[in-house]
């Protein structure tokens, strides 16, 4: 049985690449906790291993050992099928660049969200939230960057899922845009209330999130509750 | 001196080919299968054809033959061998005179005025003689001002036709057509054993032998008369077994060639048939020459022949002959066959490559943009993408020669020598297979690659980091009806693949039309076989030598089924061509053929065979002429008749004998659903039943039957190629979008529903389109094979047919289907992730 408090709890994860005098161990006994609903920034710089972390969380990854639990389900007991409806039915996932079907068009990219769900959200409503009602024809090389972006965002939270996993959202993104994408997460997290883990090496992102874990060389150096959380309009860097 | 360094870009090619080695090992092996085939067939054709022609100058083929209904005289022969003309008008003179009744000459003896009366009969038969004399010279153009003697060398080559018993049971087992040793004209070539040297000794045809499981050293009867067989051979002038000319196939089953003694040719109780060969005195340097010094000879010794009192009963210039010419014109039709499927399969594998091409430089774009940004040329990129291509299309068709020479060359062979009397052969070096097998396919493929790569290479290296590879004018998503997601997805996909899945329809087309081919084939000769009954008029045809008897007693049966007909052998001239038309005279309303009893004078009903064959309606003119005769005759078209047995002419008996000048009453013989038992022997010409129409389907059946099996399976393994190699370029352009809808939890089937499920729409939908428009196609073809034999019989291809052949692809896309769906499978979902490490 899980709590709230503890929807998400990773134990002991540890994760290797490679083989022999080559191998590298890029999670090396991570041990994090994440409440039902908050906004979890995964923070770190290249090579620490936040997006291979993410990706087991995601059931897209193995781990080597350890556990994770999610809303009293453990994926490391999964086997691919129990994975793959795990993803199906509790997961969104943001990518760095995008991800899109290059030949469906707006609507139709965030209708494949759709589809795995019993119970989506209104579509039309999801794209005039998203702002991207107008656009709803165009294919995604007919959109901007964060367009795209808003795209990926609605194809993921279409379906109402219990996590939203964003992996560099704004990675490829500029200032403004990138402002605009975090605002729209947040927006999110507050009116469905999923619970966001979103990788980022941008440090200004913490600000706006509940809980900030940072990462180095595999294993969590800082695991801190933000206690002054901003909005994202109020994010600077 | 400095070391230039190699380009590196080479290694790149060949790590592709490495890389992709399942992709391409599939298309070299097809390719080399396919350019093999073909290459051995050229190399089979090539050394056939020069094999063949060999024997016309070694073996002194003919230039042609004809046979005359009496021996003809020294003189005759004289006459003949000068190819010039005689002046007929005399005959034609004689000929009305002599047509003048006894009982008009007593008529005008008795009027009173008898010398008046006499000039009338004189006047009429003259006029007569000048409207009959007329009619020849217009027929045969005997007043030609452009004509120029033909002299010929003239040959006796008689032969006697029987009966051959194989297992010595008494019974006809096929016929045989026994010609006296020869050594001036028509030689042969000895395939085993030895000529005939004594009178008990005979040497038969070597397909025949071969069809009938008959051995040198083994013991035939020919009308009775045992023989044994000296040896096989292949006569110079029966490449082909066709027993009569207008034949619409050869039979080397039930009609065999032989040679014997001229002691042993004598022991043969049989009406000798006078043959006689013939040469130019002057070789024609062409066809096209051949043909006038034959259409003039034949002027000639139509003249010679009337003016002897002879006949002429059969007339074959070498070119027109189908015993001699089938078997290189065939070859000729598998050569321009086999390079058509061959370009053809070129041009769609060309652009499987250039699609696949296309693909890979989509994926690598970024690496291109950088390449291009460090100061490749465009053509440097644009030559090494083509690469692979050339280099499969070029070991395919260096692998594919080397087969070809090698081994398929004696399967053509083995092929041909199943149908054929073909003589020993030499392998000769063709290089029109090499052209045709190597130089086209590798221009094809470099020309469709260049264009299509090049086309692709024309963005800016800006564009090509970005990965942008698209037009200026961003491309619109063309707006989709409102119907469910899954399938406007599905609908997405086929717009996306749209010059794939028209190549898949071509690649699909183009098997069926094979397909069509390899069950047609089978189904209308089985068709054929089960209808032989309905391609009789009757089930009997009996053939009488005469309607009296020596004392004037009519010749005639009991049998209460049995119906009288009269039948002439008349030419149909439609357009240029002419085509041999039997034209029977029956009683109207009779149970076999539903002649009408109010035709009018002048009208004819046709056969359903020769309405199909010529597109002939009710109303049309038809116009016909005898075959070596002097007279022509037009007819109007009163109905059609179902019969599609033969290309046939009905009218009533009356007419019948009234046209062609015969006694009231005259008949040729009975046609009866039951067997006529009370007929004389001796009053016997000859008996056709339903065996002789399934001669034709047997022998199609033995020389085709067993490869079109194989065909079909080479043709579903065909479409297997070309599906897999389509829907693989699918499949992997789409990786990236599978990966991520995998990451969002699509379950693999779901991802195949997808992906595949629109494939297999396309493939169906082709399936469907394509198997309709391929029995129109062959259909077509097969009217237009028929077109240079006597005789029709539809193209079948039954529903049942057509059902096997969708199947059979479908059974092919099973395999393929199972490999993608295993493709799918593999996609890992970090596919989708890479670009972002």
């Amino acid at each position: 049985m899980s709590n709230d408090k503890e929807f998400l709890i990773i134990s002991d994860l540890k994760k290797g690449f490679g083989e022999g005098e080559t191998r590298q161990e890029v999670l090396q006994g991570i041990n994090f906790k994440a409440a039902k609903g908050e906004m979890c920034v995964l923070l770190g710089p290249s090579g620490s291993g936040k997006s291979t972390l993410l990706n087991i969380i995601g059931g897209i990854d193995s781990c080597d050992s350890g556990t994770i639990s999610i809303g009293g389900d453990t994926l490391t007991a999964m086997n691919e099928e129990a994975l793959t409806q795990y993803r199906r039915k509790h997961l969104g996932y943001v990518f760095q660049l995008y991800n899109l079907i290059p030949n469906l068009n707006v609507k139709e990219n965030i209708e494949v969200g759709a589809f795995l769900s019993d119970k989506p959200l209104d579509i039309d409503e999801l794209l005039n939230v998203l702002g991207l009602y107008e656009h709803r024809h165009k294919l995604p090389n007919q959109l901007s960057g964060g367009q795209q972006q808003r795209v990926s965002i609605g194809r993921a939270i279409i379906k109402n899922p219990d996590i939203l996993l964003c992996d560099e959202p704004t990675g490829a993104l500029d200032y403004r845009t990138s402002k605009e994408i975090l605002a729209l997460i947040e927006d999110v997290n507050r009116k469905y209330g999923s619970t966001v883990i979103m990788v980022t090496h941008n440090e200004a992102i913490r600000g706006m999130s509940d809980h900030v874990i940072r990462l180095r060389d595999g294993v969590v150096r800082h695991d801190d509750y933000n206690t002054h959380k901003i909005s994202a309009a109020e994010l600077d860097w | 001196m400095e070391k230039k360094t190699r380009n590196p870009l080479g290694i790149r090619v060949l790590r592709e080919l490495r890389g992709e080695w399942k992709k391409y090992a599939v298309i070299f092996i097809f390719l080399t299968l396919m350019i093999g085939f073909v290459s051995g067939m050229y190399v089979a054709n090539n050394s056939m054809l020069i094999a063949t022609e060999r024997v016309k100058t070694e073996e002194l083929r003919e230039d042609g033959h004809f046979v005359l209904k009496e021996k003809a005289d020294k003189d005759l022969i004289e006459d003949i061998e000068t190819g010039d003309k005689v002046d007929v008008r005399a005959y034609y003179v004689w000929d009305a005179y002599g047509d003048i009744t006894e009982e008009e000459y007593r008529e005008a003896f008795r009027s009173g005025n008898y010398r008046e009366r006499l000039q009338e009969l004189y006047d009429e038969a003259d006029r007569r003689a000048a409207e009959d004399y007329e009619n020849a010279v217009g027929d045969y153009d005997l007043d030609d001002p452009y004509f120029r003697p033909v002299p010929v060398k003239v040959f006796e080559n008689f032969n006697k036709e029987a009966d051959e018993d194989i297992d010595g049971d008494g019974t006809r087992d096929s016929g045989i057509r026994v010609y006296i040793n020869r050594d001036d004209i028509d030689l042969y070539c000895i395939m085993d054993g030895r000529p005939a040297e004594t009178a008990d000794e005979i040497m038969i045809d070597r397909m025949h032998a071969d069809n009938r499981g008959i051995k040198t050293g083994d013991r035939i009867s020919v009308n009775g008369e045992e023989f044994t067989v000296s040896g096989l051979a292949a006569f110079s002038n029966y490449a082909t077994l066709h027993e009569k000319n207008t034949d619409m196939m050869f039979d080397a089953l039930t009609f065999d060639v032989a040679m014997t003694t001229e002691e042993g040719w004598d022991r043969i109780n049989a009406e000798t048939r006078y043959e006689y060969a013939w040469l130019y005195e002057n070789r024609p340097a062409d066809v096209k020459e051949e043909k006038k010094q034959s259409d003039n000879f034949l002027k000639a010794l139509i003249t010679q022949a009337a003016f002897a009192d002879n006949e002429i009963e059969d007339y074959v210039p070498e070119y027109a002959n189908q015993a001699i010419q089938f078997a290189p014109e065939d070859f000729g039709s598998d050569k321009a066959m086999g390079g058509v499927l061959l370009n053809v399969l070129i041009i769609v594998l060309a652009f499987i490559f250039a699609i696949t091409e296309s693909n890979t430089i989509a994926r690598e774009a970024p690496v291109i943009g950088t390449l291009r940004a460090s100061g490749y040329t465009r053509r440097e990129l644009t030559v090494n993408y083509m690469m692979a291509p050339l280099i499969v299309t070029i070991a395919g068709s260096v692998m594919g020669n080397i087969l070809g020479y090698s081994y398929f060359k004696k399967v053509v062979v083995a092929m041909y020598y199943n149908s054929y009397s073909l003589p020993e052969y030499e392998t000769v070096w063709t290089p029109d297979a090499f052209v045709k097998t190597t130089v086209i396919p590798v221009i094809l493929m470099l020309v469709i690659n260049f264009i299509i790569i090049r086309r692709k290479m024309r963005f800016s290296p800006l564009k090509f980091l970005r990965g942008d590879l698209k037009n200026s004018r961003r491309r619109k998503a063309v707006r989709l009806p409102d119907i469910s997601f899954i399938r406007r997805f599905r609908l997405r996909i086929f717009l996306q693949n749209l010059p794939g899945y028209l190549m898949l329809f071509i690649g699909i087309g183009f098997v069926m039309i094979m397909l069509a081919m390899a069950v047609g084939m089978p189904n209308t000769l089985s068709y054929y076989q089960a209808h032989a009954s309905e391609m009789m008029l009757a089930d009997h045809q009996v053939i009488l030598t005469s309607d009296h008897d020596e004392d004037g007693n009519a010749v005639t049966t009991s049998n209460p089924d049995a119906v009288k007909f009269s039948m002439e052998e008349l030419l149909l001239v439609i357009d240029d061509s002419e085509e041999s038309a039997n034209t029977y005279g029956m009683e109207p309303g009779n149970r076999y053929a539903g002649i009408p009893a109010d035709l009018k004078d002048g009208e004819v009903v046709i056969s359903s065979a020769l309405s199909g064959k010529f597109h002939i309606d009710p109303g049309d003119e038809i116009h016909m002429k005898d075959k070596y005769g002097y007279d022509s005759y037009d007819f109007t078209v009163a109905d059609i008749i179902d019969f599609d047995g033969g290309i046939a002419v009905f009218m009533d008996n009356d007419s019948f004998n009234r046209i062609f000048d015969r006694d009231e009453g005259n008949y040729d013989g009975f046609f009866s659903d039951s067997e006529i038992t009370d007929i004389d022997e001796d009053f016997i010409a000859a008996e056709v039943t339903s065996e002789d129409i399934l001669k034709m389907a047997a022998q199609l059946d033995h020389s085709m039957g067993a490869y079109m099996l194989y065909f079909q399976y080479l043709c579903i393994l065909l479409s297997a190629v070309l599906i897999f190699l389509l829907t693989k370029v699918i499949v992997e352009r789409n990786e990236k979008s599978i990966s991520m809808v995998k990451i969002l939890g699509y379950t693999n089937s779901e991802v195949a529903s997808l992906y595949l499920v629109t494939t297999t729409i396309v493939v169906i939908i082709s399936e469907i389109i394509t198997a309709f428009l391929s029995r129109i196609a062959m259909a077509e073809i097969w009217n237009n094979m028929l077109k240079r034999m006597d005789g029709y019989f539809p193209f079948v291809l039954s529903a049942q047919g057509l059902l096997r052949m969708i199947i059979l692809v479908f059974l092919g896309y099973m395999i393929v289907m199972l490999i993608d769906f295993r493709r799918i499978r593999r996609i890992p979902m970090d596919e989708a992730l890479k670009n972002m490490e």
